[in-house]
């Protein structure tokens, strides 16, 4: 369930002091996500609008992103077979990442 | 995959380091050379810590575009380390660490056990927010994590943010918004001016960030960006096109006291309310405590060369004590000086000499950082005014309410009110919300002592049972002798 | 410890005392309110903070010693109503338990174990890995042999003291937490109890020390020596995790208990062995037998090989000589009582306060007790 802002175009990237990695995609629950090579996959996600990436366990309020630091563990993804904060995985060409409920449901 | 239980796996070595930060790394540089074995282990990509946040791989500096001061001092520190040769494992995790002072480190290739004589502790603080109505939003944001995404990521926290909390993150960080382009709705700070003149004479100390300061400030007025002191956030709820964020008047406790709240419409809320020195690997190996809201809270004892209460292990840097970046050099050096003093690898006489260098060159810079740490401590009138029904262990959604209802059914102790909460059962291990719930509880039951903090235990970070069990059969299961029948 | 050769007179304060307020203290005392008596519950700390407030909660047949089958029966049911006799649960739950045999050496151990136990009453069947399947998805596919039992299940342990509390205040216990004994006077009509730090002495007919692995030491304040053995449990507690399993899970060695709460965290346990002692408490897991204990659950059920571990810590469980409760009279002192120190304690513990209390009562105990004199010169076994 992705938050979208009004002019989620508007990239929230800047780049006036810095030349960014390569372009490259990866996969968000099987979909496609543009990114640049080396960011993280919580600010990458984060600049496509994509806030929220899973639930709280008693509330099931939305969660995502906190401290960017790999402390607060709010930011959890699947890559593979590991749970690892989001902030804490760099993006690289044809990375898979799943999100926590995607993956509860697609699991036979 | 090494066992990390077969001891002739073990690398043996004389210091490690944990933490590439500033503390870390010139304390790693300076162990190597006084000629001792020396390891720096960062979970980061390459050393900086927070304050000097290496720019993702890939990424490079613009050229022609001067970097500011602390990307400077970062890629100057980098290079030192490279050019050094200090073994240094980036990427790597301690996840636990024993008694003897064994250091469990998981990699990608998988685990790895060393055995230092000494262990330098220099991982930093983690930030603290004191939970206010939406503070849970996806969008909301630490004031260190914004720094992170401007800083490393090159990125905006939104388009239009607002700045909450205390300290000298807060212009700073409102000042990257607007360098990179952004819109900052306000900067809200709990301090009131006259907080910040009262820093002024420590400021005087450093004539650079004097200057700074003031050009920041020029700066949020030049773009017209509402600068509220003695204002609190109260309130954050989602609309249609991010968040509208009420935010009201405090007293210098944090306070909510009458007056006219303002509301800004923004699609992002960064905010912080101080650094808490980090203690996991100082609790879990018992070392002796003190409390200290001036310099952040929970800090391991400590003599003026970072020994703690446990032979062998050392702590500096911020998480010593918040005293700020130019003052964890020094006292990184001098940890490295008093671990080759211990291993007997300088003389007295060096040692003598050295250490007064070093206090001397660490004794202003602490003197601006803590400064800067008291206007970061926590205000206790901000904590009581957390509403009840607002989350405050945000791994466990335990709220003010259920708190309060197990202090006064007689939790009296931090850990005890985990036991009654699940408090700091979560994945964070209480990192997040330790400091808060903890006065919390101190506010119902006596001291912030008395309450004490959390049991430090392994894992350090939450590993899967996959990195530690590693590949084995049935058979590799060293099954101990059978329960009685 | 000091005779007094006067009579305290009119003076006590309790027509009991119980030193410990961990499980079986907090039901002794508990039952002794019920029973009609004044009632006081000390402890050094805060109550079940010790091994009752930080065991696995296992619940099982499989692990108790077969001696106990018939009290640990009991005892379950006890904990599956505990919110009714004590007011708060402890999210007792009910699942059925399985010991798993992976080699021909356990299969062999599981058929004597389960023998044992039924002997004593447990409605343990061994069953095909094709039956444990059916039970336990999630099983490794070596399993050889199982023995199932549908009288098993778990508490929250870290739950048990706030319930206790409840139902101690409601009886009118008086409970003094955060108060260590340090030196009982008894003579013939009672007993004075001295604290460290200011809590002044209290006076009692009677005392029952419910200390656990502390029982020595208490025993020792009356001049009586009965060596308690200290074990050193490791627990480990994974992160919330999708539904993995929804049995209580055993090996037929004994060393592994296994479940998934309700709220998806996991907890692995079974008595491997950390590092600590009975003045220093639990200090800190030795990592080969981390290592084990974590590949041992894994095997068993490898979905759980994906879960993140998200502490490990350390639970003291007190083991006497022959390795069975010390329930009684302290001998050679009169109005003195011990309860305690049993294998597994906490699945126990609730019947064997009651027993205790219905010994102190004068009422005939539901099932006999465990005479301490008998654990008089009986050296503990070398390990």
């Amino acid at each position: 369930m992705a938050n979208s802002f009004s002019g989620a175009d508007a990239s929230l990237r800047t780049d006036r002091a810095v030349r960014r990695g390569p372009a490259l995609q990866f996969t968000v629950d099987d979909q496609p996500v543009d990114a640049f090579a080396g960011e993280s996959v919580a600010a990458a996600l984060f600049a496509v609008g994509r806030r929220e990436l899973r639930q709280s366990p008693r509330d099931s309020a939305p969660r995502g992103m906190f401290c960017m630091m790999g402390s607060c563990q709010e930011c959890l993804v699947w890559v593979g077979q590991r749970q690892v904060p989001a902030c804490q995985v760099p993006v690289t060409a044809g990375l898979a990442v799943q999100t926590l409920s995607f993956r509860r449901q697609h699991l036979d | 995959m090494i066992n990390p239980a077969d001891s002739s796996a073990l690398r043996k070595i004389d210091l490690l380091v944990m933490g590439a930060g500033p503390a870390g790394a010139r304390a790693a540089l300076r162990a190597k050379a006084s000629g001792l074995s020396v390891v720096l282990v960062d979970e980061n990509n390459d050393a900086g810590g927070q304050v000097w946040r290496p720019l993702p791989d890939g990424f490079g500096r613009l050229p022609g575009i001067v970097a500011p001061v602390e990307a400077r001092d970062g890629d100057a520190l980098r290079h030192e380390l490279r050019q050094a040769g200090v073994l240094c494992l980036f990427g790597h995790k301690v996840w636990n660490v024993g008694s003897n002072l064994r250091t469990d480190v998981i990699s990608p290739e998988g685990s790895v056990s060393w055995l230092p004589s000494a262990l330098l502790v220099a991982t930093g603080t983690t930030e603290r927010v004191i939970p206010f109505a939406g503070w849970t939003a996806p969008g909301v944001m630490g004031l260190a994590a914004a720094t992170i995404l401007l800083k490393s990521q090159n990125m905006l926290p939104g388009r239009r943010t607002l700045v909450v909390g205390c300290g000298p993150l807060l212009l700073a960080v409102a000042n990257g918004i607007l360098k990179a382009g952004g819109e900052v709705a306000a900067v809200i700070d709990l301090a009131s001016r006259m907080d910040w003149l009262r820093t002024l004479s420590a400021l005087r100390a450093r004539p650079d960030l004097l200057w700074q300061g003031m050009r920041w400030q020029a700066n949020l007025r030049l773009a017209g960006v509402p600068m509220l002191y003695r204002h609190g956030i109260e309130s954050v709820v989602a609309t249609q096109a991010g968040f509208d964020a009420r935010v009201q008047p405090v007293d210098a406790t944090g306070a909510p006291v009458d007056g006219a709240g303002r509301v800004f419409s923004v699609d992002a809320v960064t905010v912080g309310h101080g650094l808490v020195p980090g203690t996991d690997v100082t609790r879990l190996l018992r070392a002796r405590h003190y409390y200290s809201a001036d310099i952040g809270g929970w800090v391991a004892e400590s003599d003026e060369m970072g020994r703690t209460s446990v032979p062998g292990l050392f702590v500096a840097g911020d998480g010593a004590g918040v005293a700020g970046a130019a003052a964890a050099g020094a006292h990184g050096e001098l940890a490295a000086l008093a671990c080759a003093h211990d291993l007997g690898r300088v003389s007295q006489q060096n040692y003598a000499l050295e250490r007064t260098g070093l206090l001397a060159q660490r004794k202003q810079p602490a003197r601006f950082g803590r400064a800067m740490a008291g206007l970061m401590a926590l205000r206790e009138g901000a904590v009581a005014a957390i509403k009840p029904e607002t989350v405050v262990c945000r791994c466990e959604d335990v709220t003010r309410a259920e708190i309060d209802a197990a202090a006064k059914e007689g939790a009296c102790d931090l850990n005890q009110l985990k036991a009654w909460t699940r408090c700091g059962m979560g994945p964070c291990q209480g990192r997040t919300c330790g400091d808060v719930v903890g006065a919390l509880l101190a506010l119902n039951v006596g001291s912030r002592e008395s309450v004490g903090y959390f049991t430090g235990r392994a894992p350090l970070r939450p590993v899967s049972l996959a990195e530690v069990a590693g590949q084995y059969t049935y058979a590799d299961i060293p099954i101990p002798k059978a329960a009685p029948l | 410890m000091t005779a007094i050769a006067t009579p305290l007179g009119s003076t006590l304060d309790y027509d009991a005392l119980v030193i410990g307020g961990g499980v079986m203290g907090c039901s002794t005392a508990l039952h002794l309110a019920r029973g009609g008596m004044r009632v006081a519950l000390v402890d050094r700390g805060a109550l079940c903070r010790e091994a009752s407030g930080v065991n696995a909660g296992t619940l099982t047949l499989h692990m108790t010693r077969a001696a106990l089958v018939p009290y640990a029966m009991r005892a379950w049911q006890m904990w599956m109503d505990s919110d009714k006799w004590l007011g708060m649960g402890v999210l007792a739950t009910q699942a059925p338990g399985l010991t798993l045999a992976f080699t021909p050496g356990e299969c062999e151990l599981l058929t004597l174990r389960a023998q044992a136990r039924r002997e004593q009453g447990a409605p343990i069947e061994i069953i095909s890995p094709e039956r444990a399947r059916q039970i336990e998805p999630g099983l490794h596919p070596g399993l050889l042999m199982a023995g199932y039992c549908e009288i098993d299940g778990y508490a929250s342990a870290y739950l048990t003291g706030r319930a206790m509390a409840y139902a101690l205040k409601n009886a009118g216990v008086d409970i003094f937490e955060n108060c260590p004994a340090e030196s009982i006077d008894s003579g013939d009509s009672g007993h004075v109890v001295h604290f460290a730090g200011s809590q002044a002495p209290l006076r009692a007919r009677r005392i029952v020390l419910a200390g656990g692995v502390w029982i020595e030491n208490m025993l020792a304040m009356l001049g009586v020596q009965i060596p308690i053995k200290v074990l050193i449990n490791q627990l480990v507690i994974t992160e919330r995790t999708r539904p993995v399993m929804r049995s209580v899970l055993s090996v037929a060695n004994g060393l592994l208990s296994l479940k998934q709460f309700a709220n998806g965290t996991v907890l692995i346990g079974g008595g491997w062995q950390g590092d600590g002692s009975r003045d220093e408490g639990g200090i800190e897991a030795r990592p080969q037998n981390l290592v084990g204990n974590m590949r041992l659950a894994a095997y068993a059920v490898p979905a759980l090989v994906e879960a993140r571990v998200a502490r490990v810590w350390l639970g003291l469980e007190a083991e006497t000589a022959d390795a069975l409760p010390i329930i009684g009279d302290v001998p050679g002192v009169a109005n003195a009582y011990v309860v305690g120190s049993a294998h597994s304690g906490y699945t126990s513990g609730p019947f064997m306060g009651r027993i205790m209390a219905q010994h102190m009562l004068g009422q005939t105990p539901d099932l006999p007790i465990f005479n301490p004199a008998r654990l008089m010169g009986m050296p503990m076994p070398i390990a």
